[in-house]
């Protein structure tokens, strides 16, 4: 699996829901599928999985918005 | 009420001191007192029958926290309501309180159709001429007057209102400036908004004691850059939060005393304290205190403390919950009511002077939890635990269908009522998924009835619209699932061991 896809699985693990796979320009944030809270264990588990350590400070819900973006910023951190 | 004197002291003689700090505005002792009085004489000038409650609505402004005072000090109980309430539930807790007014501090319009009650913006309030004659004393809330209301989630669907007297608050805020070192005006961070009991640990006791409140608000929950930012600002010295958010917080590196330099005390309330969390905070708050508090809504916020020492996290892997505060007992007591022996689990009953006279207008919701016991109050709290023989109290976990989620407190049957309203649902049931004895999310399994959408997720997401109409977005389940039918218990009703099993699998 690519890291996009890699990505991506982990978000439908977190959101509980396949929606992201199959629409990954979902903004996840109006569709109530994550808030706060899930923001962190977004972030812990993007540490624990990828080694990539994102503060919570960086986490702008503008610009970590979908899962597509959201690859595209861990690439980029990678 | 000593509370309020001790507030009108330091009005008085501090005019200029800080009480509260938002994004938008800083308000002194001094002001608080002034515009209090103004919203208490516009109160008392609607003839307003003493005792209806007024409920609040609002954020963080400091707007809410002078109606607050502005009610008590008209005689008036408050409920406070924050905007992150759906209006519909705003205007059930409005039909069942029977509240007498509503004050609108949110400065966005509350949309309902036939209000049952009068809705005053509360700049409306405030344009009026000030009233040159102090409010006289006289007015004020006393003893078992109600000093607030605030809903929690109730079984039956609908939210139920727990009174919280003058006596209970004075009982409670008594404690909290004996007990713990947070006098001397310090200041004092604010997490939790208003309609959550966590707020009044730090909202009565920093101004019992001078202190200045700084009000985190939802925007900087949503984005953390604004919340460090503000908390870099924020010089605070008493952090009062779930457990939840100080997690979050040390997602960032950057969270540690050189952002906080004069933290010196954090306390804790609302869920379960990890002790992984406070070796963190140790870690990197060398010069602050730690307290782990517990406490239901019912005994007015918090009955019990300890702090935790780098020796008691050495000892225990499971933090206590403390030691009960001097004026409250705690028995432990078996199905039968019968007191079980030392060490023994058992459903804490709290008897003292901040346990609530009951939910407001339920008579039989509140005999069924509520009691006299030696001649005090006494609540049966739902909540399993035992006392070792140094005296200190750990918890155990719930008897019944309540839960807690990121310091939210919520019955599973609430929500499952309210799923189970929606057009495209038969039936449902709502299961928590635990992670290493922590809720990671609530599951929603759900018989659906016959619908026109190709995908599940899009079922899904009809549904969580519905249900963000009627419920807070803290109790809507993260995961739904669907199936044909649900294991069943004999008398008919959802086989939550069996279906547990089911899902987990």
């Amino acid at each position: 699996m690519d890291f996009k896809n890699e990505v991506i699985s982990l978000l439908a693990e977190i959101c509980q829901d396949d929606i992201v796979k199959e629409n990954p320009d979902i903004d996840l944030f109006d569709a109530g599928l994550l808030d706060s809270f899930g923001t962190v264990e977004l972030l812990v588990q993007v540490e624990e999985r990828f080694g990539i350590l994102v503060p919570i400070t960086e986490f702008d819900r503008d610009v970590w918005n979908t899962p597509n973006n959201i690859a595209i910023q861990l690439a980029d951190m990678q | 009420m000593k509370l309020l004197e001790t507030i009108r002291n330091t009005a008085v003689t501090l005019p200029e001191t800080l009480a509260y700090i938002s994004p938008s505005e800083e308000i002194t002792y001094g002001e608080l007192w002034r515009k209090s009085e103004q919203i208490a004489a516009y109160l008392l000038k609607q003839n307003n029958e003493r005792h209806l409650p007024v409920l609040v609505y609002g954020h963080m402004d400091a707007s809410m926290i002078t109606s607050f005072l502005g009610c008590v000090k008209a005689g008036l109980p408050y409920i406070p309501v924050d905007t992150s309430i759906p209006i519909e539930r705003v205007i059930k807790i409005i039909n069942s309180s029977q509240a007498g007014m509503v004050i609108n501090a949110s400065r966005q319009e509350m949309v309902m159709d036939n209000p049952t009650v009068s809705v005053v913006n509360y700049d409306k309030i405030m344009e009026n001429q000030v009233t040159e004659v102090p409010i006289d004393p006289s007015n004020w809330v006393y003893g078992e007057e109600n000093f607030y209301i605030i809903y929690t989630s109730g079984s039956t669907g609908n939210p139920k209102g727990v009174q919280i007297s003058a006596k209970n608050l004075q009982s409670f805020v008594d404690w909290m400036v004996k007990d713990f070192p947070i006098t001397g005006n310090l200041r004092f961070l604010n997490q939790a908004p208003y309609s959550f009991d966590l707020s009044v640990m730090d909202l009565y006791p920093a101004l019992a004691t001078g202190g200045t409140i700084f009000a985190i608000t939802k925007e900087m929950i949503e984005r953390p850059k604004l919340l460090f930012e503000a908390l870099e600002k924020s010089k605070t010295q008493v952090w009062t939060s779930t457990p939840s958010f100080v997690q979050m917080c040390l997602m960032d590196p950057t969270f540690t005393q050189e952002l906080l330099p004069e933290l010196s005390v954090f306390l804790f309330c609302g869920e379960i304290l990890p002790v992984a969390i406070c070796l963190q905070l140790i870690d990197r708050f060398p010069k602050a205190k730690i307290f782990n508090t517990y406490g239901p809504t019912e005994a007015t916020v918090a009955v019990t403390s300890i702090e935790v020492t780098a020796e008691i996290l050495a000892t225990y892997q499971n933090l206590p919950i403390g030691k009960p505060k001097g004026d409250t007992r705690i028995l432990f007591v078996d199905e039968n009511g019968l007191a079980v022996q030392p060490g023994e689990k058992g459903e804490m009953i709290i008897v003292g002077p901040s346990v609530s006279k009951g939910y407001l207008g339920q008579q039989s919701l509140t005999e069924k939890t509520f009691f006299h016991y030696e001649g005090e109050q006494a609540y049966r709290t739902g909540d399993a635990a035992y006392i070792n023989q140094e005296g200190l109290i750990f918890y155990k976990g719930r008897i019944d269908f309540q839960i807690k989620l990121h310091g939210y407190r919520m019955e599973l049957e609430e929500i499952e009522y309210h799923i189970s309203n929606s057009k495209y649902v038969k039936s449902a049931a709502v299961v928590p998924v635990y992670q290493n004895d922590k809720i990671d999310y609530l599951l929603a399994a759900i018989i659906p009835c016959n619908h026109e959408f190709e995908k599940e997720y899009q079922l899904t997401s009809a549904i969580k619209k519905e249900l963000s109409e009627v419920i807070p977005s803290y109790m809507i389940p993260r995961k739904f699932s669907y199936y044909e039918e649900l294991p069943m218990t004999p008398n008919g009703k959802m086989d939550r061991k069996k279906f547990r099993e089911m899902v987990l699998q």
